[in-house]
């Protein structure tokens, strides 16, 4: 209860200091609560961005076909590279090389490839949520304990059966977590694209607001957008949970 | 382990060989437009045309970066140890700390940017901001959990507050301050380069995204402010 009062405490003292600073100094820059507010409002009513809506779908499909992407090469290339030792040594370190790689070096390229609309969105998106899959997948087949398969497979089960009850299970959660991972990461692909360069969607949206110095909107603009961002994740870690009681 | 290890060079050295050959084949055969997707003979040749101009972009960036990281550890690794030892603090702050660290930082980039303006100041804050929170997350956590037995006894033994943190906490938390450190890299230069993307003057990130653009209108993409003021040799591809 009483870190309840301090949290709400934290926040009404951090937004009062933000309404005085945006007050006193340039409120042009430093938009205050009281102005971002209204302007939360207008945006709402499909006032200031009247087509705001296209632009919301627009970014989720470009979420949902990337995170597609990304789900069905990521577990294919996982389970590709887990089942086969060879495969699986020489491409494991290659992949978690390019993993390590700062991603942004490769937008440009896929800019060029893909070209501004939403394509290269959805390839940036891809890239992102693909790598976190396929290693959580590599990691979860590693998890997964010889004896229990060696057992099962004294017990008569064939490949099929041994990977529905023993590998499966033994690497739920480390690759639900994965899929967490990259359904973030997708998220983040596709909206950073869409801000470094694109003509419709929320990033573009973003970005129209910040050029053109209609602080207040851009502020808007971005708590929708943090709303979608938190509601997938929310999403994904009630799907999480439900895994781990699965699991225990 | 050890007599799989040449079949797996073998292999990693083949597939990627066999990718460049396909990727100069399939440019040399027309099938792609080589403006857009050259092949990698023609990438190698560019190294010599932009060599100069990457090299210094690049120094740009790991400037910023190393001044970044510099900071995100040391906020970071204060930070955590102070969150990690005093209860109340992290309980009130922690909720935050967490939500910051899960929100896209990309999203407060404009403003950043319009509060501090192009050059190195935005791109160093923002790596800063980049960094900071993993290793602020991790190290957190590991003060907290550092065990409690160690804590009793070095009181038991009357260990000082200070003897207490440099002797116990500190040697303790080590393995996970390297591992956000190790995080802490990657993120502060994808900061680095993020903003050299969105809004830099110069640095890798600029020099990545202004030569696409430039390749396919070099009439009209204007100089940068840089090269308006010394007109470098490495500078007159982009004068119209």
């Amino acid at each position: 209860m009483k870190v309840l009062a301090i949290r709400v405490a934290i926040v009404v003292a951090l937004l009062g200091a933000w309404e005085i600073v945006g007050r006193t100094a340039n409120p042009l820059l430093y938009v205050p609560p009281s102005a971002a507010v209204p302007a939360l409002g207008r945006l709402l009513a499909r006032d200031s961005y009247p087509d705001l809506a296209e632009h919301l779908l627009l970014t989720l499909r470009e979420i949902l076909v990337a995170y597609a992407l990304a789900i069905a090469a990521g577990l294919g290339c996982g389970f590709a590279l887990g089942f086969n030792r060879l495969v699986g040594r020489a491409y494991g370190p290659i992949l978690a090389a390019l993993y390590a790689v700062p991603a942004v070096v490769w937008y440009p390229s896929l800019m060029l490839f893909f070209g501004l609309d939403a394509a290269s969105k959805i390839a940036f998106g891809f890239l992102l949520g693909f790598f976190p899959i396929t290693l959580a997948v590599l990691a979860g087949i590693r998890q997964v304990s010889p004896q229990m398969l060696v057992v099962a497979r004294a017990f008569g089960a064939d490949g099929l059966t041994a990977f529905r009850k023993v590998t499966l299970p033994a690497m739920l959660f480390t690759l639900v977590g994965g899929l967490r991972t990259g359904l973030a990461l997708t998220v983040i692909g596709v909206i950073v694209g869409e801000i470094l360069g694109s003509k419709s969607g929320m990033g573009s949206l973003i970005n129209h607001a910040y050029g053109l110095f209609r602080t207040a909107d851009y502020i808007a603009l971005v708590v929708v957008t943090l709303v979608l961002i938190v509601g997938s994740d929310a999403l994904a870690s009630a799907v999480e949970h439900r895994a781990q009681r699965w699991t225990d | 382990m050890d007599r799989l290890t040449p079949r797996v060079r073998v292999v990693q050295v083949l597939s990627v060989s066999a990718l460049l050959l396909a990727w100069e084949g399939v440019a040399r055969a027309g099938w792609v437009d080589p403006l857009f997707v050259p092949a990698p003979s023609a990438v190698l040749r560019a190294f010599g045309r932009i060599g100069g101009a990457a090299l210094a972009g690049l120094g740009d960036t790991l400037l910023k970066t190393a001044i970044a990281y510099v900071l995100a550890v040391v906020i970071g690794v204060g930070g955590g140890i102070l969150l990690g030892s005093v209860r109340p603090l992290r309980q009130a702050v922690n909720p935050f700390v967490i939500a910051l660290y899960g929100m896209p930082k990309i999203l407060v980039l404009p403003w950043i940017v319009l509060f501090l303006g192009f050059g190195a100041t935005p791109a160093v804050v923002y790596a800063t901001i980049h960094g900071v929170f993993p290793i602020l997350v991790l190290v957190t956590g590991a003060v907290r959990d550092v065990d409690r037995t160690l804590v009793t006894v070095a009181r038991a033994f009357g260990a000082r507050r200070w003897q207490l943190y440099w002797k116990v906490v500190l040697p303790a938390i080590v393995p996970t301050v390297l591992a956000g450190m190790r995080l802490g890299i990657v993120f502060c230069l994808l900061g680095v380069l993020v903003v050299e993307m969105f809004a830099g003057v110069r640095g890798m990130g600029y020099v990545l995204s202004s030569l696409p653009t430039a390749s396919r209108r070099p009439s009209c993409s204007p100089p940068p402010p840089s090269c308006r003021r010394r007109r470098s040799s490495s500078c007159s591809r982009w004068t119209c």
